[in-house]
């Protein structure tokens, strides 16, 4: 990445997208703590995150799932839930709202089994619903579409909207650009760790310069 | 897992530890030593499951806690004029420091470097006991007063056995736990769901070694001699390791299966093979490993007898 | 990223640097160094002899980053198959009245088919599997080993003599001659087998197994078969390095243990899986052996340490090692 700087939206729902390699994932590593930047800031909410922990990020309210999922794979979905923390409640409390975000996702069927033995599709509703555990206010998705049949994804699609209206700001990294167009309010473009575009849907759709990121025309 | 379940272990639990209270005043002096061997081996299995089972981290050291633990109490009773017990408690703080001083820069290694590492730290630990005479005695070893300590230690032992049961029950059925499972499944992703790795590795760390320094403490007043190689014996972790990995790396009544079973298994074939005994156990090792390298748990999960995870 | 990549470079190089100094430190607060010429050439003999001693570290060494270059497996049972090679120059030796290095001919051959044998039955099974299964597969194979050596020869020392006398090198350096020849010999397999590994049909074969086996097979590269002559070359190594080992040392069973964990310090100082590597690191820990060993009081049982102390540093500060990537 090199010299960007983005001012995600608050209380809605944000695209990112831009061709393999452009740095995408990269920029939701450096913004959880993965990987620290080597210059500039993260503020979120007056402070600045740049450096911390993935922790102590996840202690400010922000959480993510991953492209290729992590879900632990030994462990039953409902241990995947339960291994969240920041939630000093009791354990039953901890429990029920567990098994709460595993029916919210349609898992409830499968709370005992491995995470490893779910279909992909399934291991994403599930890293969606780890996400969730401690209600974050920022939640970050990178590509929640890929590997999943459509009626799952209009599933997911419809909790993200619900999400988005009780306030919570969501940012999603996505190839599927009808996802992206129908479901965003803004957008973002990357290319070679630069961002070449942002606006709405329209803008974006009617850029040509993302033309020419995706495309190949021409080459900076 | 429903309260009657857990209410269910623990009259389990109870009911052998009665059973063994009572057996000293029915059974010979063999079988009793037989089953305080038996309850060490399960304290060490439990205690070496914490770190490499749970969280992952495969200790080939861990005979290093075993052996400051013994050296504690034979300094201390023998030089200083101790009453034993307190030594134990002593043995613990020193292995629990020892712990956190080097598990800070060595938990950082991924697994098996980390497993190299502790190999190393555990014959370091050899080495420096041997070379530090003055504190030590060095090669010579230490002699404790001989007194019949058998009864004393058998409960000893018995005692920390159940408070290891208790404390390994505790940690795999907790949030702690499974927050150690996951750091050993995706430490990454543990991360980012908020778990400060490395606090908990370290806090598992710590808790794995101060069983076995109390066991190390309680043989040194049982065997009233110890020396480097004796104490600091790699046999220990391996056996610590086979019999965690035989019952079920990562459960709770694995290594309490795997430690009374291989144990058993080790006197029986000691007492009618006493040289080719030691080749069987390598090769036994290597046929673990090889083929069923999560262990009788592992089988029993798969064919559906118990459960799946910890937590439910 | 290149910011820490040459970091932890410099910082290794500092702490090699202190590593070295330590011991003439210590010498020097206990009184063991002089600076007079008796003592400057008795330096100079160690430090010579040292790297001598350090050829015959290599050997032992350059199999184990064979076997981890190619199959990423962590052979626990190394030091064992050094003192196998040992052993078997000892039979060799005593038995049937060959010269140690001859029995080369043979005992080389034999520690190929062994670990090819190794390969097949135990180690298949744990190449792409987590690497702790290679580590404890093997590590119950050590085991197994020291047993049976204990149980065939008893756990008494042996040593073979040979070539008692000394080679003067100058006035006042002096080295013993089973030394020169063992680094001789030493110097001879390990250029051999670079060279086989770097113009050799078979060599390139390995080595592009080692940089990806995928890509490997679809060159319509026989990877079972490689991984076979990697091991069975491994051995041979080990092997080698025992017989040298044994017309300088005593050894017992138990002795592997401690070779291992010298391949290991080695191996993870030059880089795990860099055959030059392992040469390098395996003359350093053979110096730096050496002058505790003078200087240090205790020096026999701080020179283990030593190579604990070693291997754990460069864990921690840069666990690729002198000539690998910074995490490698």
């Amino acid at each position: 990445m090199d010299g960007c700087s983005f001012a995600v939206p608050a209380g809605k729902i944000s695209g990112l997208i831009g061709p393999n390699g452009s740095g995408k994932t990269t920029t939701f590593n450096m913004l959880t703590g993965i990987i620290p930047p080597d210059d500039g800031q993260v503020i979120y909410r007056g402070e600045d995150l740049a450096g911390l922990k993935p922790y102590e990020v996840f202690a400010r309210g922000i959480t993510r799932t991953f492209q290729i999922t992590r879900v632990f794979r030994e462990m039953t979905v409902l241990e995947n839930m339960l291994s969240v923390t920041g939630l000093s409640v009791p354990d039953e409390v901890a429990r029920s709202r567990a098994e709460e975000l595993i029916a919210f996702v349609n898992l409830g069927h499968l709370r005992a089994e491995y995470g490893g033995r779910l279909s992909y599709g399934q291991q994403k509703l599930l890293e969606f619903a780890r996400a969730l555990m401690t209600d974050p206010d920022l939640i970050l998705l990178d590509e929640p579409a890929a590997g999943v049949n459509r009626t799952l994804l209009q599933h997911l699609l419809d909790q993200i909207h619900r999400l988005q209206e009780r306030g919570k700001t969501i940012v999603i990294v996505e190839h599927d650009m009808n996802v992206i167009m129908n479901h965003c309010e803004w957008i973002f473009v990357m290319d070679y760790g630069v961002k070449i575009a942002e606006g709405p849907p329209a803008a974006i759709q009617g850029s040509e310069r993302v033309l020419d990121a995706y495309f190949g025309r021409r080459r900076v | 897992m429903k309260q009657h379940e857990h209410i269910r272990n623990l009259a389990l639990l109870a009911v052998v530890g009665l059973a063994l209270a009572f057996a000293p005043g029915v059974l010979s002096v063999y079988l009793r030593s037989f089953l305080l061997f038996t309850m060490m081996y399960v304290v060490l299995a439990l205690s070496w499951n914490i770190i490499s089972g749970f969280t992952g981290y495969t200790s080939f050291g861990h005979v290093a806690f075993y052996g400051i633990g013994a050296y504690a109490c034979a300094i201390l009773v023998a030089d200083y004029g101790w009453h034993w017990l307190p030594t134990l408690g002593v043995g613990a703080v020193v292995a629990g420091t020892v712990a956190v001083v080097l598990g800070y820069p060595v938990l950082r290694l991924k697994g098996p470097y980390f497993a190299i590492a502790m190999l190393g730290a555990a014959e370091g630990t050899r080495v420096i006991a041997t070379v530090w005479d003055s504190l030590t005695h060095g090669g010579l070893g230490i002699s404790l007063p001989s007194a019949d300590t058998s009864f004393e230690t058998y409960y000893a032992m018995l005692t920390l056995m159940v408070l290891t049961v208790l404390v390994a029950y505790r940690v795999g059925h907790s949030r702690f736990g499974v927050r150690l499972n996951a750091i050993r499944e995706d430490e990454v992703a543990a991360e980012a769901l908020g778990v400060n790795a490395t606090r908990y590795k370290l806090a598992a760390f710590v808790l794995s070694a101060i069983f076995p320094a109390v066991a190390g403490g309680i043989q040194a007043y049982k065997v009233l001699y110890i020396d480097p190689p004796s104490v600091f014996f790699v046999q220990i972790t391996i056996a610590m390791a086979l019999m965690s990995m035989l019952g079920g790396k990562g459960t709770v009544i694995g290594p309490i299966v795997g430690a009374v079973l291989l144990y058993t298994v080790q006197e029986l074939t000691w007492v009618n093979f006493p040289t080719a005994h030691l080749i069987a156990y390598g090769l036994f090792i290597v046929v673990i490993a090889r083929f069923m390298p999560r262990g009788l748990m592992g089988l029993a999960i798969d064919r559906g007898w118990v459960r799946k995870g910890m937590v439910h | 990223m290149r910011r820490s990549e040459s970091g932890s470079l410099s910082l290794l190089a500092a702490f090699l640097v202190c590593a070295y100094a330590l011991p003439f430190v210590v010498g020097a607060l206990t009184g063991n160094v002089r600076l007079a010429e008796f003592w400057l050439a008795n330096l100079a003999s160690v430090v010579l002899s040292g790297i001598m001693q350090g050829g015959v570290y290599a050997m032992f060494a350059v199999g184990l980053t064979l076997i981890f270059g190619v199959m990423r497996i962590i052979n626990a049972a190394h030091g064992e198959m050094v003192m196998m090679g040992a052993y078997l120059t000892w039979v060799a030796f005593f038995y049937l009245g060959v010269d140690p290095l001859l029995a080369l001919v043979f005992t080389l051959p034999l520690a190929f088919l062994f670990g090819m044998a190794v390969q097949k039955v135990l180690l298949n099974a744990a190449v792409g599997a987590p690497e702790l299964t290679g580590l404890l597969i093997t590590f119950g194979l050590g085991l197994t080993m020291i047993y049976a050596a204990e149980l065939i020869f008893t756990t008494d020392f042996r040593t073979i003599p040979y070539a008692p006398g000394t080679v003067q090198l100058t006035r006042t350096i002096t080295i013993g001659q089973n030394r020169v020849i063992s680094f001789a010999m030493a110097l001879v397999i390990s250029v051999g087998v670079y060279l086989f590994l770097k113009w050799s049909r078979l060599g390139k074969a390995v080595r592009a197994t080692a940089l990806n086996a995928e890509v490997a097979m679809v060159c319509g590269i026989n990877v079972r078969r490689i991984y076979l002559v990697t091991t069975g070359l491994a051995a041979a190594l080990a092997v080698a390095g025992g017989a040298l080992v044994s017309i300088q040392f005593g050894f017992n069973p138990e002795t592997g243990v401690v070779y291992t964990l010298q391949a290991f310090a080695i191996v993870i100082l030059g880089g795990r899986g860099h055959y030059v590597g392992a040469l390098i690191g395996g003359l350093m820990l053979a110096v730096l052996e050496n002058l505790v060993s003078l200087m240090v009081p205790n020096g026999t049982a701080m020179v283990e340490l030593a190579a604990y102390g070693l291997m754990i540093f460069v864990l921690l500060i840069r666990p690729g090692g002198l000539m690998g990537v910074k995490e490698a």
